[in-house]
């Protein structure tokens, strides 16, 4: 489907960092632009400072470029304000973190739903527990449900992370070294999932990571060098 | 999953972290319930005190020093249960309230040891006897006097032993009159101490009083009918407590199938409402209630024998054209040897609504009877009413016809009678109209008698002079002398010859001789031989007489103008018809009140002044206001360090969509619910609190409390009202320490919120930290120097607040206002928030200013400007701490200081005096010396500056009770203008003039007397303002307003007003003498024994002023005292702040103080930044809490009575600073222990 609009387009996106004092300017990104139709994946690799993580949290909202316009399902997520990109990283953008982030107080269930708490529409409110129980039963956490994060292994904790990151039903999935901080064994199960969640839950899936295992099981890679994106 | 599931897992996961702001809200609502049970305690404790001084009186009828019959309470309560509505003919049950009451004798006295061991004065002897009130079981038997503990302790006596009692003996006559008996003033009485025998749990009788104070009173108790015989008052009292303990009504339908529902249940059987008998409904009755059932039949009961006045008949001959007839009249005359111008009118025939229209005091009765020519005058004949009266405008009489016709009768003791060289002493002359004298008889004239024509050799057209003294000039005798032409001789015998037409003066009617005579004076002119024949063969008879005008003139004086009013008696009635329609026309006309016989709701204004007393729940949430603010700082920076360690949790929560807003909703959930607990666990603190307080307050702060025990006491209510307050404080408190949260980005909180505080929200500081550059504004390049461009929003606040400072500060000078609690409070408001403002700009700077080599000084001063929110609550809470405490010392009153100065509170006076009994002398002069066996040696250089003393409630700070009425003191204006005595510390509006004592001889438009009092007094004790008014019933039952003009600064006069002695007579014309005394002295001591103790038996007192300041000062320096506690625990819990944040400080930054170890700095060195980094912060918090203090306090510190406690505020500041160093130091200790360089690896 050519023809179909990108579920996100990024058009020359830069991000600056300049000092009060005039001393001049610091680029990070470098008019980038970027299209990604739904249900593609995408990884961008890149050295350290490179500004990959930069770059996935303009694409996330938690982040605004100096220059350039981002567009989530044809919307342009700069004429937005901070309550409305809320709603947009609530029910259109799920993420999963390096440090998985779960909520050390909640449980393997409470987790997944928390995103849920954040949002009165009634349509994502109803059938919230079980599509989380599904979501959980499928990332081979269904046995865990009442399990608190510290009674989980790093792995584990990294699908609860992603099955909260699906909970909402994005179109777009953003990760970011999902697998920096875990071993071999459980990175290469968690790229499994990335890719089959991608390809069964129709997700756009855009990955950040130093792994060129996981880089390279997504359909379009690209190299952030210099701030720009090639 | 829903939001209460999140924030109950949030709670309980982070429970250990929330510990401490638990404990902080818990602190704060401890503090702030207990202050608030203190305050019912407070008010429990009067309300108790109050009822227990009152036994179940619910009003009063307190007539002083006028004497009603003992019966009249009997005589009363047969009239209101006699107008009881009944239900019905045949039942015996009444609806309304009924009464009983008790009556008492109520006497000034004092007690001494039969060994002359210990004396008591200022004690209030009552005669009681057995009734419901005082159940006595006819224990009390004459010679026997109970004593309460607090006496009994005094005199340290027990039963069976013998004490001496002296009384001021009742005067018929004040004995401010110049006839008046001295020797006969006081009686002595040897009583045996008998043990007081009091029904089981009733303990009146030990706290029984009738003013609004708490402090313990001198109680002894007599025998009644001894105590009234005693005193020469028999068969009479001057106290009457009525009281009702209920109402009983006709039931409601519902009460009454309420009721017999009742019935049924506890008989258990049925009972048809309908048939069931209508049971008088019973309810409490509110004192006003009984004073309004009981009003209107004390009008019916009362009899003129109660305001001591008589009616009678008396006889005299005239001679007729062929032979003597009897003439019988009928006399009104009182014990009290002068009628008051309301019982003239009244005895007239004037109605209450045309007497109360008619000008007051002697224009009345010289409206009525004085006028020459008048039908009264002329024509004593019993018809028709008088014409000049009805010209006068007053109402028409209310029984037309004869009462109207009496004739006025002044009779009066002349000094000198002269003629030429000749003179008689000390005779007796009638002022009246016909048939006395002649009806034309001009006011210049006189009838001498026959004797008095033989005497001095006079005939018709003579002149004779009469000597006199003013009725009422008391001891001074200011004697007149006037001329009168004789107009005739009259014989000695019928009309002429009455020797009723004298009053029974006190001292003289009964002396058998001249020489006998106790006139009050002492009798200079020569009595012969002749006088004292006239005086054994006709006694008191009147030598001359004048016309009533010129006597009135002479002879009218503030306790009445007429001795006696006679009537006629008309041919067509007889002498006992006469006397009883005067009898009833004088009672009908006549209000109870206008004779002292006033009822007052004792018991709503004794609970009033418990209920309105000083609010203790405000004054110690005022004293723990900064430990109040302390823990709640405490608490919002521990839960707020508990936020932040929460950062990658809340940076969770926004990427995951969460709003900014509801994030804040959610930890503000928690800290509500944590507040909430912690205001639970407030209130049983609260409780432990306020009885800690109570204990202070009974043992290291008792002078603010005065001798009475403070029971706790706490309402329900105010325990829910204290938690919910509580709760809302410390949720309000969290909220604005949370509303700063969750604005930073959410991936910087992800990264574990590692931001300064107030950057972050820049991209270009965001880069500072990721890069590390140093980065400059070009307006700090520009220089160092403050501009005001730099100093931001916050510096323009602080500018604001200190220029808003400076500005009530000039106010107060402005307005002569040093003193104002409320302008120190905005001022050292408005500083602190000005300093902090400061504080906060000069953190700001710090952090953006950076040398080339930072010295380690300069490292640790730029490492406390990183967490600037944090160094900041550490500024506040040590600024806060420090303010109180330095601002407290300042406060402190000393009463020693400049006391010899008018100026000071003691006013200059060495001594303050109080008499039990009144004097009635000048101490100043020879001759009232020498009544008291004094010689001008004994009192050489001592002078007296005497008041007038109308009793009432305690004023003063040592008084817990809201005073309704505060003691009166007369006093003569012109005495302390002379003298400039004691500061002003404001005036009302209007009054502001150079010689404020003047102020009080003033006349206001609306009638009200001016009065000066304390400023404390006025504030504090009475709630007051100056320009306000006070309402006050005078002797006669009028209402009158005291209106308050001036404001004496922390003075001796603290718990009364003052008022001129010339308004005090007018209203107060029966209080005899002077009971209060300013004293100025030499130096020297040596007259005080001589003066105690030749004045001992009017029960004289001597206190040196600045006891007596320092006893009144003792309040105000223990409330500051409290507050200095509070303050210091305020101050420790800032200490304890500090601590934590060295802790959380040093903790957060573990690895970068590893890097100067690992680079070469010894531990010693790091420790030593650590502690230099927060003694900076220390020492900023203290110089913004004194500075703020300093100049907050300036406006006292250069008002008369400032002093600067400098040593003691440097040790207790440098204590703070000692204590605050070793906190830090410790902290840091703690912190750094351990392997400091493991905390790189961990990196």
């Amino acid at each position: 489907m050519p023809d179909a609009p990108p579920v996100l387009r990024l058009t020359k996106v830069s991000k600056r960092y300049s000092s009060t004092d005039g001393g001049g300017e610091l680029a990070v990104l470098q008019e980038i632009s970027l299209d990604l139709q739904s249900g593609e994946s995408a990884s961008i690799v890149g050295p350290s400072g490179s500004g990959k993580s930069t770059l996935l949290n303009i694409i996330g909202t938690l982040d605004r470029p100096s220059s350039g316009q981002v567009l989530l399902d044809n919307e342009d997520l700069s004429r937005l304000d901070e309550n409305q990109l809320a709603a947009v990283r609530n029910r259109r953008i799920g993420f999963i973190f390096q440090g998985h982030h779960l909520l050390p107080q909640c449980t393997v269930l409470e987790n997944v739903l928390v995103p849920v708490l954040a949002t009165k529409e009634a349509s994502l409110r109803s059938g919230a527990e079980a599509r989380a129980r599904r979501l959980l039963a499928r990332v081979g956490l269904g046995e865990r449900l009442t399990h608190r994060p510290g009674q989980l292994s790093g792995g584990e904790r990294q699908r609860v992370a992603v099955v909260r990151a699906l909970i909402n039903q994005p179109k777009l999935l953003l990760a970011d070294e999902p697998t920096g901080a875990l071993d071999r064994a459980s990175a290469e199960k968690l790229s499994d999932l990335l890719v089959e969640l991608n390809r069964e839950e129709g997700v756009t899936l855009i990955v950040v990571t130093h792994a060129p295992d996981l880089a390279r099981r997504m359909k379009r890679v690209f190299e952030l060098r210099d701030g720009k994106l090639e | 999953m829903t939001t209460r599931t999140l924030i109950l897992r949030s709670l309980r996961f982070h429970a250990r972290s929330h510990l401490g702001a638990l404990l902080g809200a818990a602190v704060g609502s401890a503090v702030l319930v207990g202050a608030l049970v203190v305050g019912d305690s407070v008010r429990g404790s009067l309300r108790e005190q109050a009822l227990e001084r009152l036994g179940s009186a619910d009003a009063i009828i307190d007539s002083g020093d006028r004497f009603f019959e003992q019966d009249l309470p009997a005589r009363l309560e047969n009239s209101v249960v006699a107008a009881l509505p009944k239900r019905n003919m045949s039942d015996d049950l009444a609806w309304g309230v009924p009464m009983s009451g008790a009556v008492l004798l109520d006497l000034p006295a004092t007690a001494v040891r039969q060994d002359a061991a210990a004396r008591a004065n200022r004690v209030h002897l009552y005669g009681i006897t057995n009734c419901t009130f005082f159940p006595t079981g006819n224990l009390l038997l004459p010679g026997t006097v109970w004593l309460n503990g607090t006496l009994t302790r005094h005199l340290d006596v027990r039963a069976g032993d013998s004490i001496i009692i002296r009384i001021s003996k009742p005067a018929a006559l004040s004995r401010d009159a110049v006839i008046s008996s001295r020797n006969d003033s006081s009686v002595a009485l040897r009583m045996t101490v008998g043990r007081m025998v009091q029904p089981p749990g009733r303990q009146f009788l030990e706290n029984f009083g009738l003013r609004n104070s708490h402090v313990a009173s001198f109680n002894a108790f007599m025998n009644l009918d001894e105590l009234a015989k005693a005193a020469g008052v028999d068969g009479r009292a001057n106290l009457f407590l009525p009281f009702s303990a209920y109402r009983l009504h006709e039931p409601s339908p519902a009460q009454h199938w309420w009721k017999t529902m009742r019935e049924v249940i506890s008989q258990r059987r049925w009972i048809s409402p309908r048939a069931a008998p209508q049971i008088p409904y019973s309810v409490p009755v509110t004192s006003r209630e009984t004073v309004d059932a009981i009003e209107p039949r004390l009008a019916e009961a009362w009899k003129l024998s109660d305001a001591e006045l008589t009616v009678r008949m008396t006889q005299s001959s005239i001679s007729g054209i062929n032979a003597e007839t009897n003439l019988t009249m009928v006399e009104l005359n009182t014990r009290r040897i002068f009628l008051e111008p309301p019982v003239i009118a009244a005895a007239l025939g004037y109605s209450k609504g045309g007497a109360g229209n008619l000008p007051d005091g002697t224009g009345v009765a010289s409206s009525i009877i004085a006028t020459p020519g008048s039908q009264q005058g002329s024509a004593p004949i019993p018809q028709g009413g008088s014409p000049a009266l009805l010209a006068s405008g007053a109402s028409a009489p209310s029984t037309p016809g004869a009462t109207t016709n009496g004739i006025g009768v002044l009779t009066y003791l002349v000094n000198l009678i002269r003629v030429g060289e000749r003179a008689a002493p000390y005779s007796m002359i009638t002022a009246t109209g016909a048939p006395w004298v002649p009806v034309d008889m001009a006011d210049d004239e006189i009838l001498v008698n026959e004797w008095l024509a033989e005497d001095l050799k006079v005939r018709a057209g003579d002149r004779v002079e009469l000597s006199y003294y003013l009725a009422d000039s008391g001891s001074q005798l200011i004697e007149r002398t006037n001329s009168f032409r004789v107009r005739g001789v009259v014989p000695l015998k019928g009309l002429h010859a009455d020797r009723t037409l004298m009053p029974e003066f006190p001292g003289i009617a009964k002396a058998e001789s001249t020489h006998d005579w106790d006139a009050g004076f002492k009798l200079t002119h020569k009595i012969r031989d002749q006088d004292e024949a006239y005086w054994k063969n006709h006694r008191g008879t009147p030598k001359a007489f004048i016309t009533l005008a010129a006597g009135q003139k002479m002879w009218s004086n503030r306790f009445g103008n007429l001795t006696a009013i006679r009537w006629l008696v008309p041919t067509n009635t007889s002498p006992e018809v006469l006397r009883a329609s005067i009898e009833s026309n004088t009672r009908a006309n006549l209000n109870p009140e206008d004779v002292g016989l006033k009822l007052e709701p004792v018991r709503e204004r004794a609970l009033a002044a418990a209920n309105q007393g000083q609010d203790f729940g405000q004054l110690f949430l005022g004293f723990s206001f900064f430990l109040i603010g302390a823990a709640l700082i405490l608490m919002a920076m521990l839960f707020q360090f508990g936020v932040e360690q929460r950062a990658p949790e809340i940076g969770t929560l926004l990427a995951l969509g969460f709003q900014p807003k509801q994030v804040r909703r959610l930890l503000l959930a928690e800290g509500v619910v944590l507040s909430a607990l912690g205001a639970v666990m407030g209130v049983a603190g609260g409780i432990a609190y306020a009885k800690g307080m109570l204990w202070g307050l009974s043992t290291i702060w008792r002078s603010a409390v005065g001798t009475s025990p403070l029971r706790y006491h706490a309402e329900p209510m105010t325990l829910v009202i204290g938690a919910v307050a509580g709760t809302a404080v410390a949720a309000l408190v969290i909220w604005f320490a949370l509303r700063r949260q969750a604005r930073q980005p959410a991936r910087v909180l992800l990264a574990g919120g590692e931001v300064q505080d107030g950057d972050g929200k820049s991209d270009t500081t965001d880069r500072e930290q990721k890069v590390d550059l140093p980065i400059h504004t070009a307006r700090e390049k520009a220089g160092a120097r403050w501009s005001f461009a730099a100093i931001g929003r916050i510096g323009w606040a602080g500018l604001l607040s200190v220029a808003a400072a400076l500005g009530l500060i000039a106010f107060a000078f402005a307005t002569n206002r040093t003193s104002h609690a409320g302008l120190f409070f905005g001022v050292g408001a408005l500083l602190l928030m000005g300093g902090l403002a400061f504080s906060s700009v000069f953190l700001r700077r710090l952090l953006r200013h950076a040398g080339a080599v930072p010295s380690l000084g300069e490292l640790a001063l730029r490492n406390a400007a990183r967490r600037r929110k944090r160094s900041l609550a550490v500024i506040a809470l040590l600024a806060c701490g420090s303010f109180l405490i330095t601002s407290i010392g300042a406060f402190r009153l000393d009463s020693d200081k400049d006391a010899t100065k008018r100026s000071s509170g003691t006013g200059g006076f060495r001594y303050i005096g109080e008499s039990s009994l009144p004097v009635v002398v000048s101490l100043n002069t020879k001759s009232g010396r020498e009544e008291f066996g004094l010689d001008e040696k004994d009192l050489a250089g001592v002078n007296f500056v005497q008041m007038r003393v109308r009793d009432g409630d305690d004023a003063s700070c040592l008084n817990l009770n809201r005073a309704q009425r505060p003691r009166l003191l007369g006093v003569e204006p012109v005495e302390l203008q002379r003298l400039n005595a004691f500061s002003f510390a404001g005036f009302a509006k209007g009054f502001e003039r150079a010689d404020p004592w003047g102020l009080l001889a003033e006349s206001h438009q609306d009638g009200a007397i001016p009065a000066i009092g304390d400023a404390a007094s006025i504030q504090w004790a009475l709630g007051k303002k100056l320009g306000d008014t006070l309402e006050y019933t005078d002797e006669r039952g009028r209402e009158f307003k005291v209106r308050l003009v001036g404001a004496v600064a922390s003075s001796i006069l603290q718990g009364s007003l003052l008022i001129s002695e010339d308004s005090f007579k007018e209203r107060f014309p029966s209080e005899t003498g002077y009971r209060m005394f300013l004293i100025d002295a030499p130096s020297k001591d040596t007259f005080v024994p001589n003066l105690t103790r030749a004045m001992q038996d009017v029960g004289f007192e001597l206190t040196a002023t600045t006891t007596r300041l320092a006893s009144l000062n003792a309040v105000q320096n223990t409330y500051l005292n409290t507050f200095q506690v509070l303050g210091g625990l305020g101050l420790l819990l800032g200490s304890v702040g500090l601590g934590v944040v060295v802790l959380r400080n040093v903790l957060e930054r573990r690895s970068e103080l590893a890097v100067l170890l690992a680079v070469g700095f010894r531990r010693r060195a790091v420790q030593r930044l650590v502690v230099t980094e927060h003694g900076a912060l220390l020492l900023m918090g203290l110089g913004v809490g004194v500075l703020a203090a300093l100049v907050a306090v300036l406006p006292a510190l250069l008002s008369p009575r400032g002093e600067f406690p400098v040593m003691s505020l440097a040790l207790t500041l440098g204590g703070v600073l000692v204590s605050g160093a070793v906190w830090t130091w410790v902290a840091a200790a703690l912190a750094l222990r351990g392997k400091l360089i493991e905390a790189l690896r961990s990196e």
